[in-house]
């Protein structure tokens, strides 16, 4: 399990997360909504020990990422993709996605690259295999930083708005992509303003509002007009979205 | 006076001996200065204090000595204490104690021009700091640092005149012997001017290249 215990955070003076609890349990999908400036990002990065806590506890499967000597055991059961990619550059995608597993891991090159390629495979790129980040469209990228991820054999997925880099088109590719992904199992966390998507794929939906996490719903519930719907911040904020 | 270049048609292969210990000294010395500023570069974003403060002397004290004092330092001062190496093996030191200085700095800006976010990706995935340093950092720093280099090594040849002063006999070291022997000092600095330039001119076309290989697949200087 992951759990967010009471978790907060502070940048100088402004409070960015206010006492967050979040369980995600193996095989749920889990989405965070919330407008900008809310504590999303940094609620990831708490989690995957880029940002240190104010408060509380943040562990995973037993590793409490506060302790360094934790930490390292609690990356290698998570696995981050990016907003905006941050691959390499000057590694082909299959040295992006094998780097990893082969130096953190420490599992055998030719196994990891073998795989790295089936990975590849099943998110279209299996042409692609020696290109450089730079020379793919930002979809492509993005879906090398999804199999840079997986090659992990990550038990949780953490995701920070994934798509808002990319154009409709090259959303939906990736969305796709997740959309599989949930539908074999894997466990995500996921941050979105893709409100409809999230509404599909999650089995609960957490909003946060100024660093405080107001509800934490199962999908039906939040949508429901007596559920999350009842909260005026959130009715507010799925009307906004409704009108971009 | 008339320019009269077939009198050094019998000194060609003499001053083609100078041309080849000049490239060699410059090549050795471009791997030292290379190495060193790596070094250096890593020890300016040392966490121990000490080391950064020596780090940060070192470019500053070689940048702000003259080349040729350093030089002689090396060469006539030493063998006072005690210490005694050959001419070129202290032309190779001093240009590569006085490049390195450049080097860090070319190699520094390299390293702290790489995006946060390639960094922090290396770092959830659980790359140690020396595997990230070794596989990431030194290698995009390296590519995006070939043109500061090649300055550091074009300047490194233009520099490299200056051991002559220590017996030396590298292109001018060679040249002053010819101009001693034919009495001819017009034509043989002529010839060297123009060797000198059509020599960084070349190296300069050979680093735009190499930039341009090693860059091509970067996403930001791609161009
Ligand atoms: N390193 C930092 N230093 C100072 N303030 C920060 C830092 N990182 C984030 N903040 C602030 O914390 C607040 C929450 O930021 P965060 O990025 O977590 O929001 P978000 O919910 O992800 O927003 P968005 O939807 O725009 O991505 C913002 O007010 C932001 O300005
Ligand atoms: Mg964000």
């Amino acid at each position: 399990m992951l759990k967010v215990e009471n978790v907060k955070k502070a940048f100088g003076a402004a409070t960015v997360l206010d006492g967050v609890n979040l369980t995600v349990s193996p095989g749920e999908v889990v989405s965070i909504l919330g407008s900008s400036g809310s504590g999303k990002s940094t609620l990831i990065r708490c989690i995957n020990g880029l940002e240190k806590l104010n408060g509380g506890r943040i562990v995973i499967d037993d590793f409490d990422v506060a302790k360094p000597k934790e930490l390292a055991e609690a990356r290698k059961r998570s696995a981050t993709v990016f907003q905006l990619f941050n691959l390499y550059p000057h590694m082909t995608t299959l040295q992006n996605i094998a780097l990893a597993p082969v130096e953190v891991l420490k599992r055998p090159r030719a196994e990891v690259e073998q795989e790295a390629r089936a990975l590849l495979a099943s998110v279209g790129l299996s042409d692609k295999v020696d290109a450089y980040p730079a020379h793919l469209s930002g979809g492509q990228r993005q879906r090398v930083g999804i199999c840079r991820a997986l090659a992990m054999k990550p038990r949780y997925l953490l995701l920070d708005e994934v798509t808002s880099a990319l154009d409709p088109e090259m959303t939906a590719e990736v969305l796709a992509i997740l959309a599989k992904l949930a539908r074999e199992g894997t466990t995500m966390l996921f941050v979105t303003h893709e409100v409809d998507f999230a509404r599909q794929i999650s089995n609960r939906i957490v909003f946060l509002d100024k660093g405080v996490l107001l509800v934490d719903l199962p999908t039906k519930k939040f949508f429901a007009a007596s559920g999350g719907l009842a909260q005026p911040r959130i009715a507010q904020f799925l009307s906004k979205m409704k009108k971009d | 006076m008339r320019l009269d270049l077939t009198i050094l048609a019998p000194y060609l292969g003499f001053l083609g001996q100078g041309a080849a210990l000049t490239a060699v000294i410059c090549l050795l010395s471009l791997a030292g200065a290379v190495v060193l500023g790596m070094l250096v570069a890593i020890a300016r974003t040392s966490q121990t204090v000490w080391i950064r403060r020596l780090a940060f002397i070192y470019v500053d004290v070689f940048r702000n000595i003259p080349f040729i004092v350093q030089l002689f330092f090396f060469y006539y001062g030493l063998p006072e204490i005690g210490i005694y190496i050959d001419a070129i093996t202290t032309g190779v030191i001093a240009l590569s104690i006085a490049g390195g200085a450049y080097a860090s700095d070319a190699i520094r800006s390299g390293i702290l021009a790489i995006d946060n976010g390639i960094l922090e990706a290396a770092e959830v995935s659980g790359l140690s700091k020396r595997v990230t340093f070794t596989r990431i950092v030194l290698p995009i720093a390296l590519r995006t640092s070939v043109r500061p280099l090649g300055s550091v090594l074009i300047n490194m040849i233009l520099t490299s005149s200056i051991l002559s002063t220590i017996t030396v006999n590298e292109l001018t070291g060679q040249a002053k012997i010819v101009a001693s022997d034919t009495f001819r000092p017009f034509e043989v600095y002529a010839v060297l001017l123009v060797v000198y330039a059509a020599l960084t001119w070349l190296v300069s076309i050979g680093i735009s290249r190499l930039h341009k290989r090693l860059n091509r697949d970067l996403a930001s200087e791609a161009a």
